[in-house]
């Protein structure tokens, strides 16, 4: 079965109650969804599901690593009936637009070709479970992803939906009609597999429109996008909340109109994850802050036609901060990509609890 | 049906690699510039497949655990291998907190030790120049060197400059509450300050020097000193 043919159910769920309430606002529909998926669930489960919206730990209880290596709290899908299974996953499906949607189920199938590898011998690390050592505890997979709620699902009151697990970290934040995605982390291993022949890529857009945007630059303009260091990782990774480092590159005042509108594309890729009416406001805000926007790049200026970037590149503005950053971890960079997605002034939607 | 799902799946990527740190040790860390304090706040991350190399230098008792007196001998051997200047100025880091993860979790490549340092800063110029050097296990570290953005407006940072691997790095910023640098204070605060306080005492030696021999009677020619002795 395909990424696309599992993902059919779970949309047809989501059309049939969108007709059902053709008035629904995204809100009250993403409400109704975890309404649902709550409803599925016993008393345990909902216990484990449910935090309070201000628990700081639980909001930071992310990472990029393996839940084997670091736990995460919430319910897992590999603890879910399929019936849950099918409303969890049409919960995040609610907050999401297709496309992010589909981009999350890339990722977490490529995870499941980490387990399949791990399954049939291949692989550095062998499986190890929090337990310890040679535990044989699962590393990989699509089932070892954790949902969890911060709050109360609600149409007027902030609360907060997480999802994720390996190279995956979703942070919406629900206010009103508002739908805000920072801090998200994705990330891809491998960032290329193929699926019944097709080739999936599940960061594809991130890496392309990247690239597009360094080779629209004029000499002058590459020298002051290319840093002449060396970028090994995420800068403002997990952990790291709450921190704004200085911008560095190319500043998009000084780039043309095709240039920043290659930059705003770029941008799209992170923007564009959540569902449709948030994402437009989103990108209005981001293209309100476009000129005094960044462009900063580290490492290889080609790449191999079909393949991913081996580039680090950082996008930062007045509200965002989105890195791009291949891992060597003594392979191929090109096949295992994390990325973050920031906005500095409204992480977890700060700016609401603030109010 | 997962079986079925897992065969229609074909690999394009090699053996997957563990996913977390390998053969690195990433030492991150996070400037932060008041008037007269610098904060740093390094994240060291050792890979997998350094740790064996590490471990030895941080619990040097090998008895499987890192006890508090181990993390502070360690945080200092880190600070010892940090050259940190401002104009110049040689700086001493101190340690203000730190957190070590366990054994275990630096084996599996995700413990992370928190080391926060502070350093303070003399009273300068407004154009100010601070550089870190981190020769802290260089032959296996990866370093990313980034100043947050200062939380004092009137401090601006002008640019921020490394060495390729950022073992290096140097920040130039401005301090826009001291009054802009005349020629000589700019000279005072770029690190010149030494050299110049040197060159002037040479130099009022030099005329110290001049002056007494041009008091003195100098040297007469031949003929002369021959006259006098005849008075």
């Amino acid at each position: 079965m395909t990424t696309a043919a599992r993902i059919l159910p779970v949309s047809a769920l989501i059309l049939f109650s969108v007709s059902q309430a053709t008035a629904q606002t995204a809100t009250s529909h993403i409400v109704s969804a975890a309404n649902s998926f709550l409803a599925t669930l016993d008393g345990k489960q909902r216990q484990a599901v449910l935090f309070a919206f201000d628990d700081e730990q639980q909001r930071k209880r992310w990472s990029n690593l393996p839940t084997g290596i670091v736990a995460r709290a919430g319910l897992s899908i590999k603890d879910m009936s399929d019936t849950q299974r099918n409303a969890a996953m049409a919960l995040v499906a609610s907050a999401l637009s297709a496309r992010g949607f589909e981009k999350v189920q890339q990722i977490m199938e490529g995870d499941e070709v980490n387990r399949i590898n791990e399954a049939n011998g291949g692989g550095r690390g062998r499986g190890r479970g929090p337990g310890g050592r040679g535990g044989g505890g699962l590393l990989f997979g699509k089932d070892l992803y954790y949902i969890s709620i911060l709050g109360t699902p609600s149409e007027k009151n902030p609360w907060l939906l997480q999802f994720g697990g390996h190279h995956l970290a979703l942070n919406i934040t629900i206010e009103g009609e508002r739908g805000i995605l920072t801090p998200t982390l994705t990330g891809a291993q491998p960032a290329l597999y193929t699926e019944n022949g097709k080739v999936v890529r599940p960061l594809a857009g991130e890496s392309d429109k990247a690239m597009a945007l360094l080779n629209a630059l004029d000499e002058s303009q590459r020298k002051q996008a290319i840093l002449g260091f060396r970028l090994a990782d995420l800068v403002l990774g997990p952990g790291q909340d709450g921190k704004t480092i200085q911008p560095e590159g190319l500043k998009a005042s000084g780039m043309n109109d095709k240039q920043r509108a290659i930059l705003l594309d770029t941008i799209s890729e992170w923007a564009n994850i959540v569902h449709e009416s948030a994402a437009a406001s989103r990108m209005a805000e981001l293209k309100g802050d476009i000129n005094e926007t960044w462009f900063a790049w580290s490492g290889p200026t080609t790449v191999a036609p079909g393949s991913n970037i081996t580039a680090y590149y950082r996008i930062q503005g007045p509200h965002l901060v989105i890195e791009y950053a291949p891992q060597t971890l003594g392979g191929d960079p090109a096949l295992h990509v994390h990325t973050m997605y920031r906005d500095p002034t409204n992480d977890y939607g700060r700016k609401a609890a603030a109010k | 049906m997962r079986i079925a799902l897992a065969a229609g799946i074909l690999l394009v990527a090699g053996t997957p690699a563990f996913g977390h740190r390998l053969d690195e040790y990433l030492q991150g860390t996070l400037i932060s510039v008041e008037k007269n304090s610098l904060h740093a706040e390094m994240t060291l991350t050792p890979g997998v497949a350094v740790f064996p190399f590490l471990i030895s230098s941080i619990d040097t008792d090998a008895d499987g655990a890192i006890s508090q007196e181990e993390q502070a001998a360690y945080a200092r051997s880190v600070l010892r291998d940090l050259s940190l200047s401002i104009d110049g100025q040689r700086l001493t880091p101190r340690l203000r907190s730190l957190r070590f993860p366990t054994i275990g979790e630096m084996k599996e490549g995700r413990g992370e030790i928190h080391l926060d340092v502070d350093a303070d800063l003399p009273a300068g110029g407004r154009n100010r120049n601070i550089q870190l050097e981190n020769r802290h296990q260089s032959k296996i570290s990866a370093y990313q060197v980034n100043c947050l953005i200062p939380r004092d407006l009137a401090i601006h940072i002008a640019v921020q400059h490394r060495n390729y691997s950022q073992s290096l790095y140097r920040l130039e910023y401005a301090d826009t509450d001291v009054r802009a640098d005349s020629p000589l204070s700019a000279f005072w605060s770029g690190g010149l300050g030494w050299l110049g306080a040197i060159a002037l005492v040479l130099c009022l030696r030099a005329l110290f020097l001049w002056r007494q021999r041009a008091g003195r009677p100098g040297p007469l020619p031949e003929n002369q000193t021959f006259a006098a002795t005849l008075d």
